[in-house]
């Protein structure tokens, strides 16, 4: 009976989720194989045939394949060095690492690939002429608008999300594993590959599948920096789509991203499957520990330089990109000339806009309670997936990557072919609802680490001293989760704060967003403004994490 | 356990409850419709931008509260026709490029209106039954003044093939961006070349001085601003939006071409007699000279144009509306020449 | 409070074989005792303990705690652990590493709404019974392991349980910290008037801790007696043999004389212990090797002497450890260590009837 029980929980909780994410799925599904422009039109599979007898959509699909490993291998990896080098080294200055760790997310991406193209575009690119004045080039020595750049810069955007997986693993690692690789003759180096890794490769893997499943959604780096040079992928592809001609048809749209959602759930699975034995053997002692620090000795001071130089370009540059975009009266290259007319305009303007203001305020509703509610049901999805383990936990897990793993453009409409048919439309609980059923994984990933690291025995204890299920998990459970929790809060939140895809389709006037906001500027090319608002937006960001991160050490004062 | 589940049901049902209450008291404030009391508010769909000063002097002038739903033409017509069909269409008025107020008039979305306003109007811009033009989305080549000298400016749309402008040019995608095929193609139509060869020879010659694509006419202006572009198929409007930037449009002997801009009365208006009076306001001359004067576009009323100089002197053409088949087969044609 | 247990089963299934892990189980455990459960890894005995606690479900069977039923199959109970009023010590301690000293100790009696003043009370009591009298505000992580171990203790019984059940609580504790806690143990439970439940696979622990055992094995409980029954007058050659170290013969019973039985084995006739077992019954001769009595040869007049070879002799400090051949038989002997007898030298040994004892499969 005490299965009886989890088994209720875990099917309730399928049945919330299944509302939450298949809804939208499906009403795509069937604008997919249907006439006209809406759901409910008659069969038809020639949505499917006219993507997939294009050749040219092969040609998107080699190069959404080369765009989305390489970036998300690049993230990985970085987010891998750095988790390395923060929780196992003793390197300098280790308050950068949360910085670096939570910024990138917040910079709304289309402001990032900007800042990165004003930076590196052959023709003035700042970068490249700096490097063609000093090395007396002819050409410039970067093209941003590249599949490289675009890897680049994709793979900077979605290291938050790598190191946040990656780094609790890291930090609760049991370190008698690695000493005891030292003591049979491995060193540093063999012991790091040949057992700090492997044992890791559920967090790495889990980093990796995220992050790819997260490229082949992304659209503002494919579209900013991917189009002036030619380069699509499937998200572009899907605009492309649904643009040319003035009646969009998401339903071709919607037959595009199945593959993505197919190439999405396969994945999950892959990752379910190579990780179905090893996450037995994470093993986390219920007793706190300091794992051992190595000494970086003669390389401390290089890499702490070179990690210097990485916080430089990866926050640094695009936030002071975007402070002289707010600052000068329209987009020119840095010159006495732009120091000198630079002007408060833009700041005046958007913090006279009425529309600005209101839409900070639901955007702040949504990323607070949005957040909260998504962490609650985090939680116990989490507990399910990782305390139950029976097939229909794994049905849980699968169904939170869904409407994730779906472009925006084509979900956002998903959601309001769905949310029509409900009395939700156009209320800020249908942007609600919609945020937190896309941007589950965000809040489940972190959490299920967590509650891997806590042993059976002390919710157990728990219970034999006639604590209910819920004390438990108030009182042991949530407490042993707070670095989860607000980890996954910090990301659901900074993700809610600037997301766009569905807000832009399901804002209606009174429940604006910012991003919304920000798209409008940036449709009418208004970079001042659209800079103006990213910083505030980035600061109201910071204070929330820094809140976020207050907020969970007064829940564990006895540890510390 | 069971508290468990009844505490996420509670949560469940508090958040359903919530947002049934919200939309329940959104239904209520709706008044009956016939009434001939006029509404409070009026509900817009625009696909225009920056409108706010005419829906602020329209509030000041009528006591109406304006309130617009931005939608972006690409999501336009799927928004709109989905709220329709499930009987939730909040707009009172909407307002889209021409040919998408042609695809909702055709699913019935648009009432027939006799519009007085409007009669002061050129007579084409009217014949549609309830949809009204008022202004033209022009094109025109924008480039840098600190960076383009004044003999360099083209006179003709051709001169852009000149090798001068090699890697110098941004302009949206032929390959899929509505406007911009439109445009393309009304330069052949209206015979601006003098003949498809011409037209054809200004096509290949543009595709080989390699222009930067992006994805729609709002990011064109940065790159010429910033000088990473010289010169770009853009819109005139920017000149005043993005003031004091040092753009300019090059005054060409031929004529700007442009898709019209049109706006009308839904059939199912919640609010059918706030929504003509904004009609009528949005068509007088008061309304369109702040549209000209502050947003800089271009529009149809007699004798208000927007303050960019020799616009008006400039004969301005709205372009035909292509069908969605023939933006296709034309982006895919484009997508060929320019190699894409 | 008397434990019964009826009929229990708990089967699980893993890549297609079958593992019982509760194989039909019929037990009392008797009240205010400590009552211990023996065996080797993998054989049942936590699983029933988790069992009785709640944290597992049976499959089939019933498990009364008194009077009252926690768990049947047939009647449809199902009382959840929170509900049964025990005490638990686990394996791990799970001393939850949020919470202090005071506050793991006064979790059970929070959730039973205690007021604040009388929890305080009953925790400082509590702590200064398990002599961490102080300690209230230390952080958990900052405890030693003895330490963690009284916490978990004194969490068990500060809400005074009639039952507590112990899941190997020592295993975590070096040796001499081990046997000095087995001794604190065993003198704070038979002070308390509790039932208790303890598992273990340690037999020294078993036997020096309990009043009664229960040697389990695949499942199932193979005998149930006090530590000096279960030692020295076990019934099966398993029990015998996992109790302590032991020479073991194929025997068969020849007649039974004088309340002896007499066997027959490979190295000749032996007169054992009497066993109420029928003729030519196969059983096995069981003899522990501090009951084999060395002696000069020909001193021996007794019956069971053999003659052999020393072959090895290991000092261990109180004894030699050591082997003699018998034949094709290595016979495992404690010697006296100030023995003169060395390796090589010729053995003769005898052991006692009442030593000899018969044990059956």
């Amino acid at each position: 009976m005490v299965k009886n029980r989890q088994s209720k929980l875990t099917y309730l909780l399928i049945v919330i989720l299944a509302l939450l994410t298949l809804s939208p799925v499906v009403m795509l599904v069937i604008g997919s194989f249907s006439k006209g422009l809406n759901t409910f039109g008659d069969f038809t599979l020639a949505k499917y045939i006219s993507v997939y007898t294009d050749p040219s959509f092969y040609a998107v699909l080699g190069n959404t394949l080369i765009f989305v490993l390489f970036s998300a291998l690049f993230s990985t990896i970085l987010a891998l060095f750095l988790a390395y080098l923060n929780n196992r080294t003793n390197i300098p200055g280790k308050f950068m690492f949360k910085v670096i760790s939570v910024v990138p997310m917040m910079i709304p991406h289309v402001l990032f690939a900007v800042s990165w193209a004003l930076l590196l575009n052959p023709s003035n690119g700042i970068l490249n002429l700096l490097l063609m004045n000093i090395f007396r080039l002819e050409n410039a020595p970067f093209n941003i608008y590249s599949i490289r750049g675009m890897i680049m810069v994709e793979g900077l955007l979605d290291l938050p999300i790598a190191y946040l997986i990656i780094a609790p693993a890291m930090a609760s690692f049991d370190i008698s594993l690695e000493e005891s690789s030292r003591v049979f003759g491995a060193g540093n180096m063999k012991t790091l590959f040949r057992i700090t890794l492997p044992v890791l490769r559920p967090a790495i893997l889990a980093a990796f599948i995220l992050c790819v499943v997260r490229c082949l959604a992304s659209f503002a780096v494919p579209s900013v920096l991917g189009m002036p040079g030619r380069t699509y992928v499937l998200a572009t592809y899907i605009y492309r789509t649904v643009t040319t001609g003035f009646i969009a048809d998401y339903g071709k749209a919607a037959a595009v991203g199945m593959s993505i959602l197919i190439l999405s759930i396969s994945l999950i699975y892959v990752y379910r499957y190579m990780t179905r034995s090893s996450e037995k053997y994470v093993t986390v002692s219920s007793r706190g520990f300091k794992p051992v620090v190595i000494e970086l000795k003669k390389a401390r001071i290089p890499l702490f330089v070179i990690l210097l130089i990485f916080s430089f370009i990866l926050i640094m540059l695009p936030i002071l990109v975007l402070l002289y975009t707010s600052f000068v009266p329209y987009s020119m290259v840095p010159s006495v000339k732009a120091f000198t007319s630079m002007n408060l305009d833009h700041w005046k303007n958007v913090l006279n806009d009425p529309v600005s203001l209101s839409s900070l305020k639901n955007s702040l509703f949504l990323c607070i309670v949005g957040a909260s509610l998504g962490t609650l049901l985090s939680i116990f999805i989490s507990y399910v997936i990782v305390k139950v383990k029976n097939k229909a936990s794994g049905i849980l897990e699968s169904l939170s990557f869904l409407s994730f793993s779906f472009p925006g453009i084509v979900i956002g409409i998903g959601f309001m072919w769905f949310f029509v048919r409900t009395p939700l439309y156009a209320t800020i609980w249908a942007l609600l609802i919609g945020y937190i059923a896309t941007y589950l994984p965000y809040g489940i990933r972190p959490m299920t680490s967590a509650f891997i690291q806590i042993h059976s025995h002390l919710e157990e204890s728990s219970t034999v001293c006639g604590a209910s299920f819920l004390t438990t998990i108030r009182r042991i459970v949530i407490p042993l989760l707070i670095p989860g929790i607000v980890s996954g809060w910090i990301l659901m939140a900074t993700m809610f704060f600037r997301e766009l895809s569905l807000s832009v389709v399901l804002s209606r006037p009174g429940t604006e967003t910012m991003a919304v906001q920000i798209l409008k500027f940036s449709n009418d090319g208004l970079w001042g403004r659209l800079s103006a608002l990213g910083i505030i937006m980035i600061g109201i960001s910071v204070l929330l994490v820094i809140t976020a991160n207050l907020v969970g050490n007064h829940f564990k004062p006895e540890t510390n | 356990m069971k508290k468990t589940i009844r505490v996420i049901g509670i949560v469940t049902s508090f958040l359903i409850m919530g947002s049934m209450l919200f939309a329940a008291g959104a239904q209520e404030k709706a008044p009956q419709k016939e009434s001939k009391v006029m509404e409070e508010k009026v509900a817009l769909y625009a696909s225009i931008t920056a409108i706010e000063p005419i829906l602020a002097a329209f509030q000041k002038d009528t006591g109406i509260l304006a309130e617009n739903t931005r939608l972006s033409t690409s999501n336009f017509a799927t928004t709109v026709l989905t709220e329709f069909q499930a009987g939730k269409l909040a707009a009172d008025v909407v307002q889209a490029p021409l040919p998408v107020m042609e695809i909702l008039k055709q699913y019935g979305v648009i009432k027939d209106y006799f519009s007085p306003a409007a009669q002061s109007y050129a007579e084409w811009t009217r014949n549609n039954g309830g949809i009204y033009q008022f202004g033209i989305e022009y094109v025109a080549l924008i480039y840098n003044t600190e960076l383009v000298k004044a003999a360099d400016v083209p006179k003709r749309y051709e001169d852009l093939t000149l090798p001068k402008w090699k890697n110098k040019i941004v302009m949206a995608n032929p390959g899929n961006h509505a406007t911009t095929i439109s445009w393309l193609v009304g330069l052949k139509e209206n015979n601006v070349f003098g003949s498809d060869a011409k037209w054809m020879e200004f096509l290949t010659g543009l595709a080989a001085n390699n222009p930067m694509f992006v994805a729609s006419f709002g990011p064109t202006p940065a790159p010429i601003e910033s000088g990473e572009k010289l010169i770009g198929i853009s819109m005139p409007k920017y000149i005043i939006t993005k003031a004091p930037a040092p753009l300019a449009w090059a005054q060409v002997e031929q004529p700007l071409l442009g898709s019209p801009r049109a706006i009308g009365i839904t059939a199912s208006a919640p609010h059918p007699n706030a929504a003509e009076a904004f009609m009528e306001y949005w068509l007088s001359d008061k309304a369109m000279s702040l549209l000209a004067n502050d947003v800089g576009e271009y529009v149809l009323t007699p004798g208000v144009f927007p303050p960019i100089d020799g616009i008006d002197k400039a004969k301005v053409i709205p372009i035909r509306d292509l069908s969605d088949e023939e933006l296709l087969k034309w982006g895919a044609e484009f997508e060929k020449i320019f190699k894409l | 409070m008397e434990i019964h247990i009826r009929g229990l089963k708990k089967y699980y299934y893993s890549e297609g074989r079958t593992i019982k892990a509760l194989d039909d189980v019929n037990l009392t455990i008797p009240a205010n005792k400590i009552f211990t459960l023996l065996g080797p890894s993998g054989c049942g005995k936590t699983t029933l303990l988790r069992s009785i606690v709640g944290l597992e479900t049976p499959d089939e069977g019933e498990i009364k705690i008194g009077d009252t039923v926690v768990w049947s199959s047939e009647k449809n109970i199902y009382v959840p652990t929170e509900k049964r009023g025990l005490g638990m010590v686990f394996q791990t301690y799970a001393i939850w590493p949020h919470m202090n000293v005071f506050n793991n100790v006064a979790y059970p009696l929070q959730n039973q709404g205690m007021p604040k003043a009388e929890i305080e009370e009953r925790v400082r009591e509590t702590l200064r019974f398990v002599q961490l009298e102080g300690f209230e505000k230390r952080p958990a992580t900052k405890l030693s392991g003895g330490q963690q171990q009284r916490v978990a203790l004194a969490r068990a019984l500060v809400a005074q349980p009639k039952v507590i059940l112990f899941d190997e609580p020592l295993s975590n504790l070096d040796a001499k910290l081990r046997e000095e806690t087995r001794k604190e143990l065993r003198s704070f439970l038979t002070e308390l008037e509790i039932t208790a439940v303890y598992v273990t696979h340690d037999r020294i622990e078993a036997l020096a801790l309990s009043d009664t055992i229960g040697v389990m094995r695949s499942g199932k409980i193979v005998e149930i007696g006090a530590p000096k029954k279960i030692y020295f007058n076990a019934e099966h050659q398993f029990v015998a043999d996992f109790i302590g170290r032991s020479n073991l013969i194929p025997a068969k019973v020849k007649q039974q004389k004088d309340s002896f039985t007499v066997v027959q084995t490979s190295l000749g006739e032996f007169v054992c212990k009497e066993r109420d077992y029928p003729l030519d019954s196969d059983l096995t001769l069981c003899i522990r090797p501090e009951f084999i009595d060395l002696a000069e040869e020909g001193a021996l007049d007794q019956k069971n002497t053999l003659s052999g070879v020393m072959e090895t002799m290991v000092f261990v400090g109180d004894v030699y450890e050591s082997e003699i051949r018998v034949g094709d038989v290595l016979f495992m002997a404690k010697v006296d260590p100030e023995t003169t007898l060395e390796v090589g030298d010729p053995v003769t040994f005898s052991v006692k009837p009442e030593h000899c004892l018969l044990v059956s499969e």
